[in-house]
């Protein structure tokens, strides 16, 4: 996979748990130009092992001069985060993968409603750039725990003007799914972005009221739970590897030295 | 045909079913297609709201307007024609809101000119349930000189535009509401395949 050489050029506590890394190309280049709602793939190797997190860009797509990504610090981090947030400094050099969208825009929506939840805003930044910019008809719904963790609030709230409704979870505010998912225009779309129970509640008010599944896009790319360790046996070496509880099964192949012998794909090592 | 094989823009109809969850249901029908309608009230009367919109069917199609204002229990309109519903369409969608499910039934020509016409009010193809009812007569769009000739039953029909004897392919335009046709005798001229009627 073609990756392109970045290096951070600042880093900004955004909140407590919240830092904004910005990356410029380490050559000093353009970044290639992308559609709000795209990631890209940052590699960080920690400690020896390669990780490979997703991260929405969160400028404005017309902006290719910096490519800016949001990392909310995990608790139950597998590394990557803890990473970002602890031993990240400006300067260092990564490894990111071209822009890829899996949470584009609707084109043919003659509305949008984006619902986020906490860190699930970082998609919608780049597209409600995209949005101010075509004239969309849009409106932002923005929950998070308590005001200091409403990251990018004031600055949303400055950009989308009344299209811009927050709720704040300290404060007692709720959003109500059903009276905003129940009385809205032919031709809407619905975009979530934010924890795994939001989204659930979310795509499951919406089905209710019976929007085709067409018009309802989510997103929820919080890095899987810590799993339990096992063991596995690969049919054709016969080597046997203990897959720990924090790792994928394919990093743990890799770190057994297995991938090497077959490094040419990902994929072909299922092959194996 | 190859078998196995299939034309992807092919449209596939099915039989109308309610969906279970809309908040307010649509059913546009036209001729033949009255028969779908009282059909999916066959399957229940649903609790949300619902429009019918009917166009009486042409001189020679079989006509279900009595009958389906004797099932049909709210919100039945009887159109004169196709593009009185058309028209209907616009004045009603506008107040509609998600929720909505859209169901049509009818001729392959009234199927994609609902279509065309709900898709200014941001209702997809994918959203609608199409039922195919009557015909499976075919409109063709001729690929040299663009015109579309309608109710078309063979497998080579004469363009009404240009007059050149096309082969109707299965390739499908929604916009257009037509298949693709293409000069059939082009390499070798008035050499035509045997013209059979398979859309009939």
């Amino acid at each position: 996979m073609s990756t392109i050489n970045v290096k951070i050029a600042a880093i900004k506590q955004v909140t407590p748990l919240i830092k904004h890394f910005t990356f410029v190309k380490e050559d000093g280049s353009e970044f290639p130009a992308f559609s709000g709602g795209s990631h890209v793939v940052v590699s960080l190797n920690i400690g020896g092992r390669v990780h490979r997190n997703p991260y929405s860009l969160m400028g404005s797509p017309t902006d290719t001069s910096a490519y800016h990504i949001s990392v909310r610090k995990q608790e139950q981090s597998r590394g990557g985060s803890v990473f970002m947030h602890d031993y990240v400094a400006v300067g260092m050099s990564f490894k990111i993968t071209y822009p890829v969208n899996l949470f584009s825009l609707a084109k043919k929506g003659h509305k949008h409603i984006l619902i986020a939840g906490g860190i699930g805003i970082t998609p919608f930044m780049s597209q409600i750039a995209d949005l101010k910019r075509t004239g969309a008809d849009f409106e932002l719904h923005y929950a998070f725990r308590s005001p200091e963790h409403g990251a990018f609030a004031a600055q949303l709230a400055k950009v989308c003007g009344d299209k811009f409704h927050c709720y704040i979870d300290s404060e007692g505010d709720r959003l109500d799914l059903q009276a905003l998912l129940g009385n809205q225009p032919l031709g809407t779309h619905m975009y979530v972005c934010g924890p795994g129970s939001m989204v659930v509640a979310v795509l499951e008010t919406a089905r209710n009221l019976g929007w085709p599944e067409s018009h309802i896009h989510s997103e929820q790319f919080l890095a899987p739970p810590i799993g339990e360790p096992f063991k596995i046996q690969l049919e054709k070496s016969k080597i046997e590897i203990q897959v720990p509880a924090e790792m994928s099964m394919l990093e743990a192949i890799e770190a057994a030295g297995v991938g090497s012998r077959f490094s040419m794909s990902r994929r072909c090592m299922w092959a194996l | 045909m190859e078998r196995g094989y299939w034309i992807r823009s092919k449209p596939v109809y099915t039989s109308l079913v309610w969906h279970e969850k809309a908040t307010s249901h649509l059913v546009v029908a036209q001729g033949e297609g009255g028969m779908a309608v009282l059909k999916i009230f066959q399957q229940m009367h649903p609790k949300q709201p619902i429009t019918v919109l009917y166009a009486h069917a042409s001189a020679s199609d079989v006509d279900y307007a009595n009958t389906l204002k004797k099932v049909v229990p709210e919100g039945l309109q009887i159109l004169a024609s196709e593009q009185e519903v058309l028209d209907e369409l616009k004045t009603i969608l506008p107040t509609m809101r998600m929720g909505l499910r859209v169901y049509v039934a009818g001729s392959e020509g009234f199927i994609w000119a609902v279509s065309e016409a709900v898709k200014v009010f941001g209702v997809e193809d994918a959203d609608m349930m199409k039922e195919l009812t009557g015909t499976l007569a075919r409109s063709i769009y001729c690929v040299h000189c663009k015109a579309i000739t309608h109710n078309i039953t063979t497998n080579i029909a004469k363009c009404a535009g240009c007059e050149r004897m096309l082969f109707v392919r299965d390739h499908f335009s929604r916009r257009l509401g037509a298949y693709m046709g293409l000069m059939v005798d082009a390499e070798s001229p008035g050499e035509l395949p045997e013209i059979e009627e398979i859309y009939p």
